[in-house]
């Protein structure tokens, strides 16, 4: 499980969004606004360690002390405003891992340039949705609620302990199913961090230590969590 | 006799073969959007051409006699059957019949069925005598060989494919709407014509040995100002030749002025000939996609897939960002998707259309939605909110899916942070990357699998990933191996294209 510090640069359509969901995931977020009414909004829904800074001064953000924290993440609503603080951010702090939103099609590049590690584009994730949507309608539908766990239904991801029933067995082999989930595919940290799915065609051996990832119903994941441990 | 025509007319009113075969003609011979139209129009453009080839290769060589057979029985009757047809689809006595003898049974009144049918002939008399029903008419007679001067009817033949060929049709409806100018023009030249034979005619008849009529004079103006020129009359005196001076320059103007008129009646249409070329072949598509709007999403959408797209249109009412489109290499028409003449462009009887409304404005997709949806409830639209405070209007005006971008990128980006390992495999499977592409097999379009227990389906054998059956609305999750699959079943499966493509092909083609 990742570190659960997460500073997040601005308030709006997006930063609201997000503060809210890593709340109620259990993160720590700091919320960072330049502007009062971003600012009185986030206070009002409760993040009372917001900051309003002037994101623009290095200093302002040196004093954030943005390493104490697993994520930067940058959604403020000025497009520009959000390049130029990925770019002083990555400036000043090489090591930090920093996550940026694109609200137009050309911002994607310069992020990416500007030093972020992740850039998610909204045009880029809506085009691909449209595409699904006119191709496969009902399983785009259920994709969404498997993601946004809408039906109870949702990834989850394992790291095989020693002694796990699961050591030493392979991909092939298993049918997670009894269980009431489905093995999706897995991260073989002795090929590297690369994750591969069931349906590849590659067999692998799973060993204590590997990364899982499953599907299934929250009670089952649970129950599976459980079971991998004995 | 009044009886008589009542009891038939209600047959036919009830006879619901006849209607639908009425219908049937009707619609494949006037109605574009028709898809088998095409073909009766291939077909007949093909017979007026060989008639009109054989007429020609007759006047040297002599023909075989199948070929006179097929021209003078086959393409006669075929066009006479297309006549009849197109006399019998132009209107409908009995409706009016069943409809007076209906209001005549309320108000107790005396029926008279004649009358009607009088004015239900009169109607099909106005029709055989609109220019292209003449033309029909006359294309058929050159199938009477006794009197060879009927041999020149073939031309109307050639006549015929103004009705069959779209671009002439075009250039005439464009020309049309220069009528006025054009006519002022005839006048013009009639005058000049008239004026400057008459005055050769009284200065030259005497002395001009090629001048003997007022024709003759007639016909030098004519060649003269038309800048021809054969030369087989000519101006002889000093008044002549002034004249003909006076003719050339009239001539030169005229020339000038008809073609100026004619050149901006073209530019002037040229870009709705344009679009409308467009809309036509879109038309003739099995299904399309209209998309409403040329920002951010549209360009992004179309730079990602639109080579997987072949049949779709732009719809931009800014001329500006509709050029931009056409200059990116996208088919876009200039038009305002929310406008109800705009959808009704498309044939929505015969084709499956998807609106994307993408413009930024929510109200502008709500509108948009709603046009479509009152078109016809066949057309699926999947519309653009920015605002989830919208979603209920949307649902409320019919639309079948809302993108929401702001939620799909937030969505995104709470993955990305809370499950940084996942979020690669979970981004795959949402952008549709090879080995995880999650699809949907479809039970009744892959018929061998109805029936069949899920764990007897090849989905190992094919490296597919099963997660559940969709049934009624339901998602059934990871279902029992003993569950079958039904009809109305939709399958959902996660692999490669290939897999899922030899999974279909195991149960389309029944060997497994």
């Amino acid at each position: 499980m990742p570190d659960k510090r997460i500073l997040l640069f601005g308030y709006g359509n997006h930063g609201k969004f997000i503060a809210k969901g890593l709340l109620d995931d259990g993160f720590e977020v700091r919320v960072i606004v330049s502007d009062e009414k971003y600012y009185t909004q986030a206070i009002e829904d409760g993040f009372d360690t917001t900051l309003k800074v002037d994101v623009t001064k290095d200093e302002a953000l040196l004093a954030l002390n943005p390493e104490t924290y697993s994520q930067l993440v940058c959604v403020m609503e000025d497009e520009h405003l959000n390049v130029f603080l990925t770019l002083s951010l990555r400036s000043l702090f090489k090591a930090c891992y920093i996550l940026s939103i694109s609200d137009s099609i050309h911002t994607t590049k310069k992020l990416q340039m500007a030093g972020a590690n992740k850039v998610i584009d909204m045009y880029e994730v809506s085009a691909h949705k449209i595409h699904n949507m006119l191709n496969h309608p009902v399983a785009t539908q259920l994709l969404e609620e498997f993601v946004t766990h809408a039906n109870g239904i949702g990834f989850r991801e394992y790291v095989i302990p020693e002694n796990s029933f699961l050591h030493a067995l392979m991909t092939d082999d298993i049918d997670l199913s009894e269980h009431g989930v489905l093995l999706v595919g897995m991260i073989d940290e002795e090929l590297g961090h690369h994750f591969t799915f069931v349906t590849a065609g590659i067999n692998h051996k799973l060993d204590s230590g590997d990364t899982i990832v499953c599907i299934g119903e929250k009670e089952y994941l649970d129950s599976f969590e459980l079971e991998i441990q004995k | 006799m009044n009886k008589l025509l009542l009891s038939f007319a209600l047959y036919l009113h009830t006879s619901k073969r006849y209607k639908a075969t009425k219908n049937f003609i009707r619609d494949i011979l006037n109605n574009s959007n028709n898809p088998y139209k095409k073909y009766v129009d291939i077909s007949i453009i093909f017979l007026i051409i060989t008639s009109v080839f054989i007429l020609i290769y007759e006047v040297k060589h002599s023909v075989p006699e199948w070929i006179d057979i097929y021209d003078i029985y086959f393409v006669s009757l075929v066009f006479s059957v297309e006549y009849l047809l197109r006399l019998w689809v132009h209107n409908d006595i009995t409706e009016p019949i069943i409809k007076e003898h209906r209001d005549a049974q309320f108000l107790g009144k005396e029926f008279s069925s004649f009358s009607l049918l009088k004015e239900g002939l009169v109607e099909k008399i106005k029709y055989m005598f609109t220019p292209s029903a003449l033309i029909d008419l006359l294309a058929i007679f050159p199938a009477y060989r006794p009197l060879r001067v009927l041999r020149i009817f073939v031309l109307f033949r050639v006549l015929k494919l103004l009705r069959y060929t779209k671009s002439i049709n075009q250039f005439t409806e464009v020309l049309s709407n220069k009528k006025f100018e054009l006519l002022t023009l005839l006048f013009l030249l009639f005058f000049v014509v008239m004026t400057a034979g008459i005055a050769l005619y009284v200065m030259e008849e005497q002395k001009n040995p090629n001048i003997d009529s007022l024709f003759d004079a007639l016909y030098w103006a004519l060649v003269t100002i038309s800048t021809v020129g054969y030369g087989d009359i000519s101006p002889v005196t000093p008044e002549g030749r002034s004249i003909s001076i006076l003719v050339i320059i009239a001539g030169i103007a005229m020339i000038s002025f008809a073609t100026s008129v004619i050149v901006s009646a073209f530019s002037e249409k040229l870009s709705e000939l344009k679009e409308n070329r467009i809309i036509e072949q879109v038309n003739k598509s099995k299904s399309f996609l209209l998309i409403c709007g040329y920002g951010q999403m549209t360009k992004m959408f179309l730079s990602q897939y639109g080579s997987e797209y072949k049949n779709y249109i732009i719809l931009e009412n800014r001329v500006e960002r509709m050029e931009q489109a056409r200059k990116d290499g996208y088919d876009a028409i200039h038009e305002d998707a929310s406008r109800y003449e705009t959808l009704s462009k498309f044939n929505t009887e015969h084709c499956d259309i998807t609106v994307l409304c993408l413009t930024s404005d929510d109200v502008e997709n709500i509108y948009i939605t709603l046009n479509a949806k009152s078109i016809s409830k066949r057309i699926k639209v999947i519309a653009r909110a920015n605002d989830s405070s919208m979603l209920s209007k949307f649902e409320h005006a019919g639309v079948d899916h809302v993108l929401m971008p702001h939620t799909v990128a937030n969505s995104m980006i709470h993955t990305a942070i809370t499950q940084p390992t996942m979020y690669k495999a979970i981004h795959a499977i949402l952008t549709g990357k090879s080995v995880a592409r999650i699809d949907e097999i479809r039970a009744y379009e892959c018929k061998g699998i109805v029936g069949m227990s899920i764990e007897a389906l090849a989905f190992k054998r094919s490296k597919l990933l099963f997660m559940g059956i969709q049934r009624s609305g339901t998602f059934m999750f990871n279902p029992r191996h003993t569950e079958l699959v039904q009809s109305g079943d939709i399958l959902l499966v996660m692999g490669r294209k290939i897999s899922l493509d030899y999974f279909k092909s195991l149960y389309e083609e029944g060997d497994y």
